[in-house]
């Protein structure tokens, strides 16, 4: 079982990597934000899978959602900034 | 910054967010023994709670929650809860923040004495941690004016 | 010559007839129209009067609700349900529904809750089928090699009236792949939807309805519309 949640974990950092290629070489700051939340969505997964490979998934519950609470409450501040700017 | 949102999505979504928000951060203080978190965490999430009040509606619908006063209140009532429970400790012959002392006025066993005193001391600086950060969100978007000086 | 000059002046009555008809039925929609959104005004009026002398009286009401879903939740997070955690987690609901009790529910008509849970619960799993077949389809378009995409916005008026209805179905557009909301304004949506299949998919109005079916909205007739212009038609056939 430790073998394929292994597996699904690395295959999810594999598709960070594709999307961090957005993050670096995007043009323009709106792709670069769009990016780094779908890699905030991926972080959470992983940390979950992490939590099934060490067998306490319920302290990496609690971490996981503290992530996602922190990856919407930052887009949301960076979006009405950038709102703000134009 | 602090100005009326006009969006409906983000304004509805984050209305009904903040309570869940403020229930976990308490949560993460007062399980501070057991899962990871503690006081300074938990203070962290419900500052957090109210920038995404304040950001997406306003000033106005922010200070029905919380005013500039209260804040300032706050972070000193947290400093207090923390010094008072050490000066406490001391006043019943111990050390300071030597919490076995306060099982003599608790009546209850010194373990649990010590695991109440911790769980008293986090939750003072979750106040202050939540104010403070609060606070400091308040200053820079304001520009340190405040609207009561404003309209002078 | 006179069959002629007859054939003739037939001809023009007739002409003048059939635009006289046009005429008619123009004054005939425009008149439905001005008194069902004057209908639409009124009704508005009359509801926010309503709405602020029932929030005196909701707010215990909300007070409660928010208390128990506050409840239920810690529950759910904390797996000890020895007395002292519990006791805490008493104490913190009080604390957090005391003081956010009018953001949870601000715009509920409160007897209702029950039946709009239940609709609620029982379209979330048609969402996710739906879901499940935007899916294949943008996968489909991604994959393939030349990539037929053909991204336009879209824009739709909506039957829908409150806040959290309008919130719904902007969130399960977002949520189905292939359409984003972009915005709303003013009860208009604009939708950037990015192939043909999916705009027409969207186009059919089905989510609309069942949104509307789920928050029991849109589902009055105005009664009195109708009888107003029965009203204006039987002037008009009068007269000609």
């Amino acid at each position: 079982m430790n073998q394929f949640f292994i597996g699904a974990g690395m295959g999810i950092s594999v598709l960070v990597l594709l999307v961090l290629y957005r993050v670096v070489f995007g043009p323009g700051v709106y792709n670069r934000i769009a990016a780094i939340s779908a890699i905030g969505t991926k972080t959470l997964i992983i940390l979950l899978i992490m939590g099934f490979v060490f067998h306490r998934v319920d302290m990496f519950v609690d971490i996981s959602m503290v992530y996602a609470l922190l990856n919407f409450i930052g887009c949301v501040a960076v979006a009405k900034y950038l709102e703000m700017e134009s | 910054m602090v100005r009326q949102s006009d969006d409906i999505i983000i304004g509805t979504v984050a209305r009904m967010l903040v309570p869940f928000i403020q229930l976990f951060a308490l949560y993460v203080i007062m399980h501070g023994h057991y899962s990871p978190g503690g006081g300074f965490q938990g203070g962290v999430i419900l500052g957090a709670s109210l920038v995404l009040l304040l950001i997406t509606h306003g000033l106005p619908e922010t200070k029905k929650l919380i005013s500039e006063k209260g804040v300032a209140i706050l972070s000193s009532l947290g400093v207090l809860i923390y010094a008072g429970i050490g000066l406490l400790c001391l006043i019943l012959l111990g050390n300071f923040l030597d919490y076995s002392q306060l099982s003599k006025i608790l009546q209850v066993m010194p373990a649990e004495a010590r695991s109440l005193g911790i769980l008293g001391i986090e939750t003072g600086v979750g106040l202050t941690v939540m104010a403070v950060m609060f606070s400091i969100f308040l200053d820079i978007s304001t520009g340190g004016v405040l609207p009561e000086d404003e309209e002078e | 010559m006179e069959v002629t000059l007859l054939i003739q002046a037939t001809d023009d009555s007739f002409r003048i007839l059939e635009d006289a008809r046009e005429q008619a039925e123009g004054l005939l929609t425009t008149a439905v129209k001005i008194t069902s959104e004057s209908r639409k005004i009124e009704e508005q009026k009359i509801q926010t009067i309503l709405k602020g002398t029932q929030e005196t009286k909701s707010g215990f009401q909300n007070f409660i609700a928010t208390f128990f879903i506050l409840i239920v939740f810690w529950a759910m997070l904390s797996g000890k349900f020895d007395v002292f955690h519990l006791s805490l987690g008493v104490i913190c609901s009080v604390l957090i529904a005391y003081l956010t009790h009018d953001l949870l529910f601000a715009n509920a008509r409160v007897g209702d809750m029950r039946v709009i849970v239940q609709r609620f619960i029982v379209y979330i799993p048609w969402l996710l089928y739906q879901i499940i077949l935007s899916n294949f389809h943008v996968a489909y378009l991604a994959l393939s090699p030349k990539m037929p995409i053909d991204p336009k916005i879209m824009r739709f008026d909506t039957k829908l009236e409150s806040d959290i209805s309008w919130v719904t179905l902007a969130n399960s557009i977002t949520l189905t792949p292939g359409t984003i909301t972009m915005d709303i304004r003013e009860g208009e949506f604009f939708i950037h939807a990015l192939s043909k299949k999916v705009a027409d998919d969207l186009d059919t109005g089905e989510m609309e309805d069942r949104v509307a079916h789920v928050f029991m909205e849109a589902d009055h007739i105005y009664v009195q519309d109708v009888l107003d212009v029965a009203r204006i038609y039987g002037a008009l056939r009068k007269q000609v």
